[in-house]
């Protein structure tokens, strides 16, 4: 995940380079000769006005679809999250439907980095609050728990694709966005009805330690329900009229405290991104993340039954 | 139309992520199905010759696509009627249709030259962007050798998670910074295909694999104890593995999205600081020993084939 705070996000300025790329081909292709091209076909005999195929199988138009999933989050920084779900959806036409998809994380998964944090994380004075035992680390650490979405799928690209010359697949491309909502589960505030807590203010004076009330706020959780707007872009793979095989990437930016560590407080206008340290845990230590994930479905048509293009 | 069609590609693929496509499409079903009817790709369509001609026709036309379905025999009323059109019929003498359809962007003794930008992917800590210069020679219609050139310094940055996780803590995670990267790869198409949009536009793409070692310049960026240590610049030998997915504009102008993956050892930074006046001593700078590193990198960029014309030796 990379942080949006600064806007210096390295996905955001890919995206950037990615359109501007596009424009760029786009320009550069209206320079291209003014010739036919086999990919335009220009035809002024029998062919003109015919439709670019013929007898094309139509996998989506009238249909539902549903799609169990395994989806699995990408570049998180401290817990990665393993969904599974289901997808369904109905397409009004070929190109248009719109769907449903929910899934849940039935495991916790931590990065190399929250393993690494709770071996040789250092706790002082200093960052008490932030982190009160290295050791329990992945405690502290915020979680995607669960997922639902709505969306409208578009689907541009209609397609086949030869593998080694040998077998031949129906495929299509197809972007889709809408709303959805998120189950996570972070450190709860350590601010009890707008009271700053003084448990990790200082070291249990026997152990040198933090105290037990620190290590308490470390452990404790509180789940909200967020709201994040979705996108993405998937590639079904058809073995059959009814069957097949889809690969999608789903973004979906949300603010939160992934690493349950206080990073800013608010300033004198009730804004967060400022004061640090505030000496509390609480919603102003939350941050956008750019979230993604990379999912695996089996997609079941239904009806079976496909229709033809003339 | 041919602008429309630019454009309208252009559109999507400034939607694309690209990655999870390329990944996916690696992964195809063992098990699918042969297809055949219209849009299928009869294999005469790819197959060609060392010299650069193509294969014996040995599929029967009307298996071939939409111009070899109608060329074949296929007419419907309306074709039919346009044939009957007397005035039509001088324009129908001059198409040039095929038995067999042709590939439509042939690779075969082609240059190929791809600007790109790239981006790490597996890196939260600092993205390693570059951008880069690659130039192909395909000497089979499936195979190139190539190189490709990456320029990194001044484009990386490092990302505000390093700093909080040191603050928070007190953990650094050692990051390293590059200069530049040049490598040789072999490039492998196993797979092609063809997109419709809305039925109206056709898009030719071909899924490639390639792979290779070269070498990169880096150094470790001073995170633990930046006030006294620096470094300098060393040669890596490294590896790579990528896919890419390659869309065709026109016969000479590609868009492509790629994943590579460059793994190397690096030298990192000693997470312990020596005391006295050893601190100042460069032997105490880095690690004892070096770690294997994965760069997984995506890389946007255009693809120009060169010569831009070339000529088909197919039978008619």
């Amino acid at each position: 995940m990379m942080t949006v705070r600064g806007l210096t996000a390295g996905g955001l300025r890919l995206a950037l380079v990615v359109a501007s790329l596009a424009l760029g081909a786009s320009a550069l292709g209206s320079l291209a000769p003014q010739v036919a091209e086999a990919q335009e076909v220009q035809i002024t005999g029998p062919l003109a006005g015919q439709p670019a195929v013929r007898h094309m199988r139509e996998y989506r138009a009238g249909r539902f679809n549903l799609i169990p999933s395994i989806s699995y989050t990408l570049q998180d920084e401290f817990a990665r999250s393993l969904f599974v779900g289901l997808e369904a959806n109905y397409h009004f036409l070929e190109w248009l439907g719109i769907g449903i998809w929910g899934g849940f994380n039935p495991a916790d998964i931590n990065t190399d980095l929250t393993s690494q944090i709770a071996a040789s994380g250092q706790t002082t004075d200093r960052n008490r609050l932030s982190l009160p035992s290295a050791a329990n680390f992945s405690s502290q650490v915020g979680r995607i728990r669960w997922a639902v979405s709505a969306h409208l799928i578009f689907i541009p690209l209609r397609g086949k694709l030869s593998l080694f010359q040998a077998v031949f697949v129906d495929t299509d491309l197809y972007i889709f966005a809408g709303v959805a909502v998120f189950g996570v589960e972070e450190r709860a505030s350590t601010a009890i009805g707008g009271v700053r807590s003084t448990a990790c203010d200082s070291p249990d004076p026997v152990t040198g330690q933090s105290t037990a009330a620190c290590i308490q706020t470390q452990t404790d959780r509180a789940s909200r329900v967020l709201v994040a707007p979705m996108l993405g872009l998937g590639l079904s793979l058809y073995a059959n009229s009814w069957f097949g095989i889809s690969f999608e990437w789903r973004a979906f930016p949300f603010s939160w405290n992934p690493g349950g560590t206080d990073e800013s407080g608010f300033d004198a206008n009730g804004n967060p991104g400022a004061g640090f340290p505030d000496g509390q845990i609480d919603g102003s230590d939350s941050r956008t993340t750019f979230n993604h994930m990379f999912q695996i479905g089996l997609i079941f048509n239904l009806p079976p039954d496909q229709a033809v293009t003339e | 139309m041919n602008k429309a069609r630019i454009a309208l590609l252009s559109l999507t693929f400034s939607l694309l992520g690209g990655g999870a496509l390329v990944a996916g499409e690696a992964l195809l079903p063992s098990a699918a199905q042969a297809q055949d009817d219209d849009m299928s790709f009869s294999l005469d369509e790819t197959a060609t010759t060392d010299d650069g001609s193509a294969d014996q026709i040995t599929a029967d036309a009307s298996e071939g696509d939409v111009i070899g379905d109608l060329a074949g025999g296929g007419s419907t009323p309306d074709t039919a009627a346009t044939r009957d059109t007397p005035d039509e019929e001088p324009q129908a003498s001059r198409e040039e249709i095929y038995a067999v359809q042709q590939i439509y962007a042939l690779r075969l003794n082609r240059v190929e030259i791809s600007p790109s930008y790239s981006a790490t992917l597996n890196d939260p800590f600092i993205s390693h962007n570059g951008v880069g210069l690659g130039l192909n020679y395909w000497w089979t219609n499936v195979l190139a050798i190539g190189i490709n050139f990456i320029w990194y310094e001044g484009l990386e940055t490092e990302s505000d998670i390093n700093f909080q996780v040191r603050r928070s803590t007190r953990l650094a995670v050692p990051v390293n910074q590059y200069q530049l990267g040049a490598h040789l790869a072999f490039t492998y198409v196993p797979v092609y295909g063809k997109f419709a949009m809305f039925n109206e536009f056709i898009f030719q793409y071909d899924l490639y694999i390639l792979g290779g070692v070269g070498l990169m310049r880096t150094r470790p960026l001073p995170v633990v104890d930046p006030e006294v240590r620096s470094f300098d610049y060393d040669l890596r030998v490294a590896f790579n593995v990528g896919i890419g997915l390659r869309v065709f504009l026109t016969r000479w102008l590609a868009i492509f999205v790629e994943i590579r993956d460059y793994m190397y050892l690096e030298q990192l930074e000693s997470l312990d600081v020596a005391l006295g006046s050893r601190r100042e001593q460069a032997s105490t700078w880095s690690q004892p020993s070096p770690a294997f590193v994965n760069n997984v990198t995506a890389h946007v960029g255009l693809t120009f084939f060169l010569p831009f014309d070339f000529e088909y030796h197919l039978p008619r």
